[in-house]
Parts: structure tokens; C-alpha cells; sequence
């Protein structure tokens, strides 16, 4: 497909009035490549995507796909299908009519359509089901129709817009599997947008964090997971113990601001000594919120398999970690609060500094 | 005081007025569209017999008067339908929620304006060398009275009960769903024509249900621009009035009940219904 990415955002921008959701974005999406936008709502990740799609028009930038700049035009000149958060399958026509539309508007033979249409039932694993309406299946099963009914067009990327996110937990995680099937087999562009890291993370080849209409981070999962660079990546992007100040200089020596994950810390009595504030049982782990002398709340998550001894609430205990779990963050933002699950924005001189390719 | 009694209590007024007035009067039409007048003396003569519906039966005039109250009204919701569906369009998809209020204060304004003033200044713009006709170029040019000049007017004083179920029925409909058809492919147009209309259809024929009935059972437009056009209304007021024959103005009243139950029972698998 050329040496041009599937997407290419430039400098995009889109305000809504006084209110800017998309602040200045530059990204590129490889092709083939399942990539994620990952934020809280409200953070200009769906707006990305609807401009992307072409259903809002940016307030500055340009959206290429595939080396053509598409800025201006309608959704129905952009080569991309979308699968929406609702899903907005068309209630009065049947399943197969559903996924007709799309080659019946751009004038593919009757029969050929129809077993395209078919075809892309059987991809999306719901052969047989063509004469029914979309009112009468489960939302897992209009989600698959929303899906073949975008695929059966083979465009060059497919945008999903939370598509998980109206289904069960069990329901997400057999999608979620299935999803990544089905993006190995059609070999095409994912993108999508969700705002469940677990999502993000197990789903995606890369990753771009969104805070505030930017994107703060962009990279693989891995690297998202294990080397926040912000203190707000580390806080969104799993649970994190954030630690600065004087705190930071009496646990790690240095001063600073330090990301370790909840997973990576150990009780163990030599380490460092702290009180436990709060015990909190979450089926395969228990969470263990723990005051440090040095002046900085922690929380210590720990597997439920039998090991170690059981610690209650108000016990004295220490807190260890490995040196190589301890991540410095790069900006110079003062934390104040050592336990960040916080949401704070980040700095918004900061430039973009983050982008990858 | 028990439930029970409570809730008789507090149904007791609707119940009766339900019995009494609505069902009482629609009763008392029926029965009495089975009587006749004695032609010598006027008076009404209370014994069973279908005359009435004989005479209408047999007269082609009825069929005929009928036929073109039917076609009035058909025309009328077509022409109410047609003007509704892009304004209530505007009002839902393209206005801004600040402005759809006023546009729906707008729409709703002209119904509190009396329904005589605004059928007589049709009447003025109508008239042989009116407004209208000085509009279109000069005298005669203009519809002027009759049949053109009924359906016209009726659709002006009707459309507000158009526009409102499909402006609802739009504001029901979820963006994402017009927008998955451009994602896929087609313009506006297209969209509109494959998605947007056969899903308001239900909206549409809950409109016409008022547009329908309104038109079906009307006589004083008819009276002040329709010239010598008659539909059935003219004919039940004339039989009240002049010819003092009310069992056979009853009967007359029936034809429209008729036919509206027809349409009603017509259109109740559309779902239309529920969209009242």
C-alpha cells in the first residue's frame, strides 16, 4: 500500500465554541496497524476519530489517509467505515440489508453483494442470520453486524468508536479476542477509541494517551505501561504510586517524581516502614494502602495464591520494591500528593513531544 | 376509605364524562341516523329503518360528494406531509438546540390565532384580483375559490399537526444512524430518501391521522373559499340547518366516522399509534 501512513493527522484542532476538544494533534498510523486512543472522556479522543471519519470538520489541520489529504471532504468521499458506539444499525432493514447498504450505494452487482454480505456474516461469525432485524438480536450480535457491515465495504481503516462498550464483561473479553482475529485476517487499519486501559493495552500494537485534546503519550503498550511519561500516564494508564518531594529523596535517594506500580511493591519487614492504612479484598488480589514513614501514602496490590502472611489494618509492616521497577517521570511537574490516581492535566506548555514516527 | 373506593372516586368524573358525553353523543348520532322525518310535518319519526342509508346509497351524489371529501383530504395530508418533512427536518437535525424551541413556539403559534380569522384572510388573499393573484401576474391567476382554494387552505390551517409528530419522530431518530449511512457511502439525498423517510413513516402517518379526520369532517373553509365546491360537512350542516332533517344529517355523519375507523384500523400494524 506505499510508503504513505494509513492516517496522518497534522497540527488538527477542533473547537466547539469557547471549548477546544481537539488541541493540536500530529499522528501517524501505520498501515495494518491496531492502534488505540486511550483517555478519559472529554480528553478529544472520539472527536479524533470523528474527524478522521469526516463527520465534524477540523477547526485547523489536516487528516490524510494514505498519503491524500481528506480535509473538506464529506464521510461518504473518505476510504474508512466506522462501527459506532451505538452501533447505528438501520432498524428497518434486515441484517443482510444492514450490510448491502454500503455496496449498494457504490453500485455493486446484485449478487455480488449479496455474497459479500454473506461472506462478511460468516467473518463476523453469524452465518444464517441475515433475515432477521436488528431489533430482534442481543447486543453482542448487533455489534457483529455493525462490524461485517463496515468490513464488507474492505476499507482502508476501520475506525470503532468504544465498541465494547456496551457489553457484559464476559461478552467484552470473547470481543476482544475476536477483534484481534478478525484484524489479523482482513489485514487492514484499526483504530479505536476507548477509555478502558485493560482495553487499550491488551487489544492494541500501539497506544496514544489522551489528556485535555492532546495526546501526552504514544507508543506500545508496553512502553505506555512501563515508562508513563507524565505523571498523568502513570495514573490513567493502570493504578500507580506516584511519589515526589522530600518523600521521594528519603525512599529512592534522589528527588524527583517516581512512578511504581501497585504489583511491583512487596511487604516484606525490612523494607521501608509504614503503617497499613486499609485492606481491600479484590477477588485475585488484595489491595494494601500503606501510610510510609517517609511521608508518602502507597498502595501494594498482592496476589490471593496462599503466599505471605495476612496483614491487617493498623499493623506495622515495610514496603520493598526492585530498583528496576522504579520509573522516573521526565517532566517537572510538582506532585504533591504521593498516591496518584489523579487526573490533573498536564502541563499544557509542554509540547508534543511524544509523537512516534 | 379502602383503595378501591378511593380510585372509583377519583375516576368517577372521567368515567362519566367518557359515558355520558363522548359516548353518549356518539351513540345518540348512530341511533338516530336510523330514524327519518315525517316530510308533511317535520317532525322526527323514532322507528327503526335505513332510508337514509338507502337514499345514500342510491343518490350519486353522495358517492360522488364522498369521493371528493376523500380526495380533499387525501390531498391535503400529501401536501401537509410534503411541507413537513424538510421543516420539521430543519428544526431537528440542522437547527440549533437554542433554536428549536422558538421554532416549535413558531410552528404552534398560529394554531391560538381563531381558525374563522385565518380562513377569511385566505379568503381576502384568494380573492379575484387579491394579493395572490396580483403575486402571479394579475386577475385570474391566482387559484381564486374553489376546490384548489379548499385544499390549499385546509393544508395551511393542518400543517402544525404534520410538523409536530415528525419533528419528534426526527428528534427520536439517532444521529449515528444517518451518520453510518454517510460512512457508508451515500450523500444526503440518498440518506434521506433510504433512511430518514422510511423511518419516520410511522411519525408521518400519525400526522396524517389529524391531518385526515381534519379535513374529512370540515365545512367552513369549504363555505368561505371553496365557491360551489360541497364535501360531506356542507351536506350534514345543510340537512341540519336549511332542510331541518336531522336523522339524515346523522346518517351523512357517519360516512367520516367510517372512514376514519377504516384508516385507523389501517394503519394500527404500522405503529403509527403509538407515535400519537
Amino acid at each position: 500500500m506505499g510508503t504513505h501512513p494509513a492516517i496522518r493527522l497534522s497540527g488538527l484542532r477542533k473547537s466547539f465554541g469557547a471549548v477546544e476538544a481537539v488541541a493540536g494533534v500530529d499522528l501517524d498510523v501505520a498501515d495494518g496497524e491496531f492502534f488505540a486512543m486511550l483517555g478519559p472522556s472529554g480528553s478529544g479522543k472520539t472527536t479524533v476519530l470523528r474527524l478522521i471519519a469526516g463527520f465534524e470538520q477540523p477547526t485547523g489541520g489536516t487528516v490524510a489517509l494514505g498519503g491524500r489529504n481528506v480535509t473538506g471532504l464529506a464521510p461518504h468521499r473518505r476510504d474508512v467505515n466506522t462501527v459506532f458506539q451505538d452501533y447505528a444499525l438501520f432498524p428497518h432493514l434486515t441484517v443482510l440489508e444492514n450490510i448491502e447498504y454500503g455496496l449498494k450505494v457504490r453500485k455493486v452487482p446484485k449478487r455480488d453483494r449479496r455474497r459479500r454480505a454473506e461472506e462478511a456474516l460468516e467473518q463476523v461469525r453469524l452465518p444464517g442470520f441475515g433475515g432477521r432485524r436488528p431489533g430482534a438480536m442481543s447486543g453482542g450480535q448487533r455489534q457483529r453486524v455493525a462490524l461485517a457491515r463496515a468490513l464488507v465495504n474492505r476499507p482502508r481503516v476501520l475506525l470503532l468508536d468504544e465498541p465494547l462498550g456496551a457489553l457484559d464483561r464476559r461478552l467484552r473479553e470473547q470481543m476482544q479476542v475476536e477483534l484481534k482475529a478478525l484484524h489479523r485476517e482482513v489485514g487492514i487499519t484499526f483504530v479505536f477509541v476507548t477509555h478502558d486501559q485493560d482495553e487499550a493495552l491488551t487489544m492494541s500494537d500501539r497506544v496514544a494517551v489522551f489528556d485535555a485534546g492532546r495526546i501526552v503519550q504514544c507508543g506500545s503498550p508496553q512502553q505506555v505501561y512501563e515508562h508513563p511519561a507524565t505523571a498523568f500516564v502513570a495514573g490513567f494508564v493502570g493504578s500507580s504510586n506516584v511519589v515526589t518531594g522530600p518523600a521521594a529523596r528519603a525512599l529512592f535517594g534522589r528527588s524527583g517524581a517516581f512512578s511504581v506500580r501497585p504489583e511491583k511493591l512487596i511487604l516484606k519487614e525490612a523494607g521501608a516502614p509504614g503503617t497499613v492504612a486499609e485492606v481491600i479484598y479484590a477477588g485475585a488480589t488484595t489491595r494494601y494502602v500503606v501510610d510510609l514513614d517517609a511521608g508518602a501514602r502507597v498502595v501494594v496490590a498482592r496476589q490471593n495464591s496462599g503466599g505471605g502472611d495476612a496483614v491487617h489494618k493498623g499493623e506495622r509492616t515495610g514496603v520493598a520494591w526492585p530498583d528496576e521497577h522504579v520509573i522516573e517521570i521526565p517532566s517537572g511537574e510538582d506532585e504533591n500528593d504521593a498516591l496518584a490516581t489523579d487526573d490533573r492535566a498536564v502541563d499544557p506548555e509542554r509540547p508534543d513531544a511524544d509523537r512516534v514516527r | 376509605m379502602s383503595p378501591r373506593v378511593r380510585l372509583a372516586a377519583l375516576l368517577a368524573a372521567p368515567v362519566v364524562w367518557l359515558v355520558v358525553a363522548y359516548l353518549g353523543a356518539l351513540a345518540t348520532l348512530f341511533v338516530s341516523a336510523f330514524w327519518t322525518v315525517n316530510g308533511f310535518t317535520g317532525a322526527t319519526v323514532k322507528r327503526f329503518s335505513l332510508g337514509n342509508f338507502e337514499t345514500i346509497l342510491r343518490e350519486d351524489v353522495y358517492r360522488t360528494v364522498t369521493l371528493r371529501s376523500v380526495g380533499v383530504a387525501a390531498a391535503v395530508t400529501v401536501l401537509c406531509a410534503v411541507l413537513a418533512l424538510p421543516m420539521a427536518y430543519f428544526m431537528a437535525k440542522v437547527a440549533s438546540a437554542r433554536a428549536r424551541p422558538w421554532l416549535v413556539i413558531a410552528v404552534l403559534t398560529p394554531l391560538w390565532a381563531s381558525y374563522l380569522v385565518k380562513a377569511y384572510a385566505w379568503r381576502v388573499l384568494l380573492a379575484n384580483g387579491g394579493p395572490l393573484d396580483t403575486l402571479l401576474g394579475g386577475p385570474g391567476r391566482g387559484p381564486g375559490y374553489g376546490l384548489p382554494a379548499v385544499v390549499l387552505v385546509l393544508a395551511y390551517l393542518w400543517l402544525p399537526y404534520m410538523i409536530l409528530p415528525v419533528y419528534a419522530g426526527l428528534e427520536r431518530l439517532p444521529d449515528s444512524v444517518l451518520e453510518a449511512s454517510a460512512d457508508l457511502g451515500a450523500r444526503g439525498w440518498r440518506t434521506f430518501r433510504a433512511i430518514t423517510v422510511p423511518l419516520i413513516v410511522p411519525s408521518i402517518v400519525a400526522g396524517a391521522v389529524f391531518t385526515f379526520s381534519l379535513s374529512l369532517g370540515d365545512y367552513i373553509t369549504v363555505q368561505i373559499v371553496g365557491g360551489k365546491t360541497q364535501l360531506i360537512g356542507n351536506l350534514v350542516y345543510a340537512n341540519v340547518g336549511a332542510a331541518n332533517n336531522l336523522p339524515f344529517a346523522a346518517a351523512l355523519a357517519t360516512i367520516p366516522v367510517l372512514i376514519m375507523v377504516i384508516y385507523l384500523v389501517a394503519v394500527r400494524r404500522s405503529g403509527a399509534l403509538e407515535e400519537l
